[in-house]
């Protein structure tokens, strides 16, 4: 199995892949800015990311990121229709406190949304719950339930019954199995560890 | 034409203030303007003077220089020692020195005390060549800008070709903002903190209240005292009050709580005059002001703030922010209730809606105002980041 920093590095070849030579991006918890700095790099991309985190805003500082400390749907609300070439909403959908509406609104503001996403229904995480009857806790959840952060698991079969409810138009999709690498071509929803959707309103 | 005038003899002693992060004994210098000076009001100075200080070497290209911008009541003494036995070093000396995140090593740091100050540069204090008294309240009514503008002529003077970066809290951060509007290709970088694009009604009450504690005082006499005179009672109550206004609920209540400076008798009856420790403070806060501040000063550079609207003065906010060049920092703080997050919030955001090159980062530090000043690991980290990080190929093998 590899490790999770070899998995986070999918978003950099999947994500930079779909972006636009000199678009303009959106990282909705941008992190430390890993992302946007290598999409400026390979794609020139004109990158902005929001993040609540004061340490992620520094290393974003440091690498020449532009980023803003605070909430991401109050950023969003200030800009106009279409700002933004795409947004990207990796590995935080499931930490927001209003899923939807971040969503909604990051398709307002861009036009495109990029969403990855850890999928619960993977078999692995099924089965765990089924015969430890926990909590799962392994390398992508790391955290006991007393020390994690409140989160909204989401699987693939949900996502994408919000999107056709919401009529969200989905131009892309990659499911990838278990090594977050290997494409999964048959039953994502229980054989894919991990989804990234491409998405416009 | 234009000459340096050195201000105090550079003084030979050995410090015990001199240890290796500390830029060490300081001598302030005069920059003589001896042109016409036209403020943005349209008034002229036949001239002016600005008094600076520099820490740090000017390198061959002539651009790692950064302008320090201080607050209403600092001035140009931002680092070291002006003598071996100062009490204090210079306001932002916990920020500025060799190996410190604004660090003179490897940058040029220049600072000057504001047009319109009474720390040396030409104010209400000076002598007006036309009528051999004192400006007083006729001096020219200032504005950021005027700030700005005059130096600029400074940096012009001392040869830097580029801002490496401008930085500022406070009145410094709406400077710093404001150069980087007004000269877009010659700054780099512009750092502000705890700062606003307007002035907002809040602010402005608080100056007002301290410039009719000033006016209000019988010895101001419509501005005409004299140099050692003056409405010493109304400034040191306008300090006192401002002074407030730097801090936060939860830095005053650690800091004096309920603490009397008096124990009072169980027996005795209460007085009205059992102060607080709090009060006294502040007393001394007043009463070190007015041994150093001019309160026609005091009312100018008030004036200026109140004023400062970037809104205003181009269409909108960000218009303003459309002329900016540089990559900008506005940094927030929490506890800051003068110039609250929102309001430097709304300058990153004008920035960025623009499509500038701007971050805004925010400090939970619960000490009102005045953090920017204060010793935060957190805010250093960020401030030299921004400042030397070093322009290379990031490695992506995470």
């Amino acid at each position: 199995m590899s490790t999770l920093p070899e998995k986070r590095t999918i978003d950099m070849q999947v994500i930079g892949e779909w972006v636009e030579p000199n678009s303009k991006v959106l990282d909705l918890g941008c992190g430390k800015g890993e992302l946007l700095s290598y999409l400026m790099q390979k794609k020139h991309a004109v990158t902005t990311g929001v993040d609540l985190n004061l340490d992620h805003i520094t290393a974003c500082v440091e690498r020449g990121v532009n980023a803003y400390q605070g909430d991401m749907t109050s950023f969003m609300t200030v800009f106009p229709e279409g700002h933004f070439d795409r947004v990207i909403c990796s590995r935080t959908l499931h930490e927001l406190h209003d899923p939807a509406g971040v969503i909604l609104e990051a398709l307002r503001v861009g036009k495109t949304l990029t969403v990855g996403f850890v999928n619960h229904g993977f078999w692995k995480n099924r089965l765990y719950s089924l015969f430890k009857g926990k909590k799962i806790n392994n390398i992508i959840y790391p955290t006991e339930w007393h020390e994690s952060r409140p989160a909204n698991p989401v699987t693939i079969e949900d996502f994408e019954t919000f999107c056709s409810r919401k009529s969200i138009k989905i131009r892309r999709r990659v499911h990838l199995l278990g090594d977050w690498r290997s494409p999964c071509r048959f039953l994502p929803n229980l054989f894919s560890g991990y989804a990234l959707y491409d998405l416009e309103k | 034409m234009i000459d340096e005038v050195t201000v105090e003899p550079k003084s030979g002693k050995v410090s015990h203030h001199l240890s290796p992060g500390d830029v060490g004994l300081v001598t302030p210098c005069d920059f003589v303007y001896t042109h016409p000076f036209t403020f943005k009001s349209g008034q002229t100075l036949p001239g002016f003077t600005l008094r600076y200080e520099t820490y740090g070497k000017l390198n061959a290209t002539r651009d790692n220089a950064i302008l320090i911008c201080h607050a209403l009541s600092g001035d140009h003494h931002c680092a070291g020692w002006h003598k071996a036995d100062d009490r204090k070093p210079g306001w932002w000396n916990n920020i500025i020195g060799p190996g410190k995140a604004v660090d003179t090593n490897q940058f040029f740091v220049v600072c000057a005390n504001v047009i319109g100050g009474c720390q040396g540069s030409t104010g209400p204090t000076s002598i007006d060549p036309t009528t051999q008294k004192a400006y007083g309240i006729h001096f020219p009514f200032v504005t950021i800008t005027d700030v700005v503008r005059s130096q600029k002529l400074l940096l012009d003077h001392l040869g830097v070709s580029a801002l490496h970066a401008v930085m500022g809290g406070s009145m410094g951060g709406m400077t710093a903002i404001q150069f980087g509007i007004e000269f877009p290709a010659f700054v780099k970088r512009v750092l502000a903190m705890a700062t606003t694009s307007r002035e907002s009604a809040q602010a402005i009450a608080f100056n007002e209240v301290g410039r009719q504690a000033i006016m209000q005082d019988p010895a101001w006499n419509h501005g005409d005292y004299p140099r050692d005179g003056g409405p010493r009672v109304g400034l040191a109550i306008a300090r006192m009050m401002a002074h407030i206004t730097y801090l936060s609920d939860t830095s005053m209540d650690r800091k004096f709580g309920r603490r009397r400076t008096t124990t009072q008798k169980q027996a005795e009856a209460p007085t009205l005059d059992a102060p607080f420790e709090v009060e006294s403070y502040l007393k001394h806060q007043g009463q070190s002001f007015i041994n150093r501040f001019d309160a026609n000063s005091y009312l100018t550079i008030t004036r200026a703030l109140d004023n400062f609207d970037l809104a205003e003065s181009y269409g909108s906010l960000e218009n303003a922010m459309g002329h900016v060049q540089s990559e900008c920092l506005i940094v927030g703080f929490a506890s800051d209730w003068l110039f609250p997050p929102e309001q430097n919030r709304e300058i990153a955001l004008a920035l960025l809606k623009r499509g500038k090159r701007a971050s805004y980062a925010e400090l939970a530090t619960d000490l009102g105002h005045d953090s920017f000043l204060l010793e935060s690991e957190e805010l250093y980290k960020i401030v030299r980041s921004f400042l030397s990080r070093k322009n290379t190929v990031n490695d992506f093998t995470i």
